[in-house]
């Protein structure tokens, strides 16, 4: 059972990192920075609760907070450039906050311990939860009730004008500018809307695992936050949730059977899927097939 | 942060600013050992521009793609005791093949209109081929055999290694033959021109694949040679390498200008150059992080890069 608990963890916090990435590619950027928003959140949180004795909820607060300024104040330069250039331009940011944390020491004592993140070893001993007798259970009810508000204001988003204004921009850039829509805004609210979701994950990350460090935050999980979105589709929220739970429950847990060869099908896979479904596993039109099954069974029971 | 102080007082004197004569000496040989190991980021920042150029997509696999190429080299050393420029040589006939897979698998079957999903093709082809190295050595680093590697060139105070002379003498022979083939062949026109206006080179009777296939040969067959460049120089092949390859050779494709051939060779050089340099002074932890504010700085003070081409129709 603990298992299934552990991951139902690990499908929630990487739900909001894939969510966070989701947002950005709306508006057709493709930014490999995630991982970092996400590293500082973790650090931000942990820093919080551990150091300063803050309970979560506020600290999950904080952390997004500063993760979405960093994002904001990321997005101005970044976004300037497009394609390529961005995804490099963002693979450095995430890099650079990386090495940072590899290289960031702030540890106080606390009794016989000394708490708090050094350098390369990372930052050790978040025992928010364990100390609060939260039970795993508890853990997991608390991040889905995070991630389902956090669905449920992407799915407001997505039926509102702004999100009618992000999805535009991400169609077809110049047709946007062209009907009055300052792109250079909506690229960078969008990064902070992502950075502000990436910082609650990155929080809720470094709680349950208790341990966090700097190789974590890589490029990989970078790939990753991407990876989920794309793969899922951009038509709406649950592409990411399905890609998520596809590549973590499926793909990394469910063929642990397979022992070494899992990890060889796990690149595959991914290749195989893009070939099969470039637009992702729930695109539009699958979206649209799913609605008229759903509208033409309720019709004769509506009648 | 105890440890790092330590070693500071191994490289930097304590007296300030003033460094010593054979301080100085140690940092230029290991800048210079930096700028000749630059020649492997230079081909393949040639690699990722090249491809960017022609299909306007960034193919992720590639440094991946190199190091595999440079691991299948090493199975003709199992073989029988094969001279070092035999096995570079089935490096990069190896990094032809794995290049041209690459086009088909990643590539040609996926809508170009889509750059998301090659992007994300490439990303599963990386983990693929890492995870392939990893299969078949266990993941077990291998040796790699070196050229020259018991020849030092004395130069004054300095020692410059041989190995890394060849290294860098064989980086500049494939850019040469790159710039050859790209400039004075009929291939290289035809190429030129996919990349500037592809419908229109269509109408000209050329065929888009074919070029984008060749494009994906030639260029993986310069990655087979970085791959085995990179493997010479460190004296050992790893699966661990691909990542920080791939982001060094992204950079370099930036700070030189994308499309730029000459761009990315003097981005390669200066990259490999600042590497060691900030390695000699803030240690092996913070090198990176200073290359990549670097290139942040780069992006954001001049996004062309060194070389920009100015942006043309499209």
């Amino acid at each position: 059972m603990d298992f299934y608990l552990g991951l139902a963890q690990i499908i929630g916090v990487h739900t909001l990192l894939g969510l966070s990435a989701y947002c950005v590619l709306l508006t057709g950027q493709v930014s490999l920075a995630q991982a970092g928003f996400f590293a500082i959140g973790a650090y931000v949180a942990g820093m919080l609760t551990v150091l300063a004795g803050w309970s979560l909820v506020p600290a999950l607060l904080i952390s997004a907070l500063v993760s979405g300024a960093v994002a904001c104040a990321v997005g101005f330069p970044a976004l300037r450039v497009k394609g390529l250039m961005l995804v490099v331009a963002t693979t450095a940011f995430g890099e650079a906050v990386r090495l940072f944390f590899f290289n960031f020491t702030y540890q106080i004592q606390a009794g016989n311990l000394k708490l708090g993140p050094h350098g390369g070893e990372g930052f050790r001993q978040i025992r928010y939860f364990p100390e609060n007798g939260w039970s795993t259970l508890d853990v997991v009810i608390f991040i889905w009730i995070v991630v389902a508000l956090v669905m449920a204001a992407l799915w407001w988003l997505d039926r509102s004008r702004a999100g009618a204004v992000l999805r535009a921009v991400g169609e077809d850039e110049l047709a946007a500018q062209s009907s009055g829509i300052n792109i250079t805004a909506v690229k960078v609210s969008a990064m902070t809307i992502g950075g502000l979701i990436a910082g609650i994950g990155g929080g809720i990350f470094a709680h349950y695992t208790t341990h966090i460090e700097h190789i974590q935050f890589g490029v990989v999980l970078a790939t990753f936050a991407i990876a989920y979105p794309i793969l899922g589709g951009l038509s709406n929220v649950f592409g990411t949730l399905l890609a998520v739970i596809f590549i973590q429950g499926f793909l990394i847990e469910g063929l642990r059977f397979m022992g070494d060869w899992r990890n060889l099908l796990f690149g595959g896979l991914i290749v195989l899927a893009m070939n099969i479904r470039p637009r992702g596993l729930l695109d539009a039109g699958t979206t649209r097939a799913l609605k008229r099954l759903f509208s033409s069974g309720k019709e004769p029971s509506g009648a | 942060m105890a440890a790092r102080r330590h070693c500071n007082r191994v490289y930097v004197p304590d007296s300030g600013f003033v460094v010593d004569y054979l301080d100085l000496i140690d940092a230029v040989q290991s800048v210079a050992d930096g700028v000749l190991f630059g020649a492997t980021y230079a081909l393949l920042g040639i690699g990722f521009t090249l491809i960017f150029g022609v299909m306007h997509k960034i193919n992720l696999s590639f440094a991946a793609a190199s190091i595999g190429a440079a691991y299948v080299s090493l199975l003709i050393l199992a073989g029988f005791k094969a001279p070092a420029i035999l096995v570079f040589l089935t490096a990069a006939l190896a990094g032809g093949v794995i290049g041209a897979l690459v086009y088909l698998v990643g590539f040609k079957f996926i809508p170009l209109a889509n750059p998301l999903a090659t992007l994300m093709s490439t990303v599963g082809l990386l983990l693929l081929i890492d995870e392939i190295i990893v299969h078949s050595t266990d993941g077990v680093p291998l040796n790699y055999p070196a050229l020259f590697s018991d020849v030092i060139i004395p130069a004054g105070p300095f020692n410059i290694r041989g190995d890394l002379v060849f290294v860098f003498v064989l980086g500049c022979v494939c850019m040469a033959v790159l710039l050859t083939l790209l400039y004075r062949t009929k291939l290289g026109l035809a190429t030129r021109a996919v990349s500037q206006q592809p419908v229109a080179s269509q109408l000209c009777g050329i065929s888009i694949t074919r070029v984008n296939l060749l494009t994906f040969v030639i260029t993986g067959m310069v990655g087979g040679i970085a791959g085995a460049m990179t493997g010479a120089a460190i004296g050992m092949l790893s699966p661990l390498l691909s990542l920080p390859l791939t982001v060094k050779g992204l950079i370099v494709t930036v700070i030189g200008g994308l499309g730029s051939i000459p761009g990315a060779i003097i981005a390669g050089l200066v990259v490999g150059g600042l590497e060691n340099f900030f390695q000699f002074f803030r240690g092996v932890t913070e090198r990176d992080l200073y290359i990549m504010l670097l290139l942040f700085a780069f992006l954001v003070f001049k996004p062309g890069g060194l070389f920009a081409t100015s942006a043309g129709r499209d």
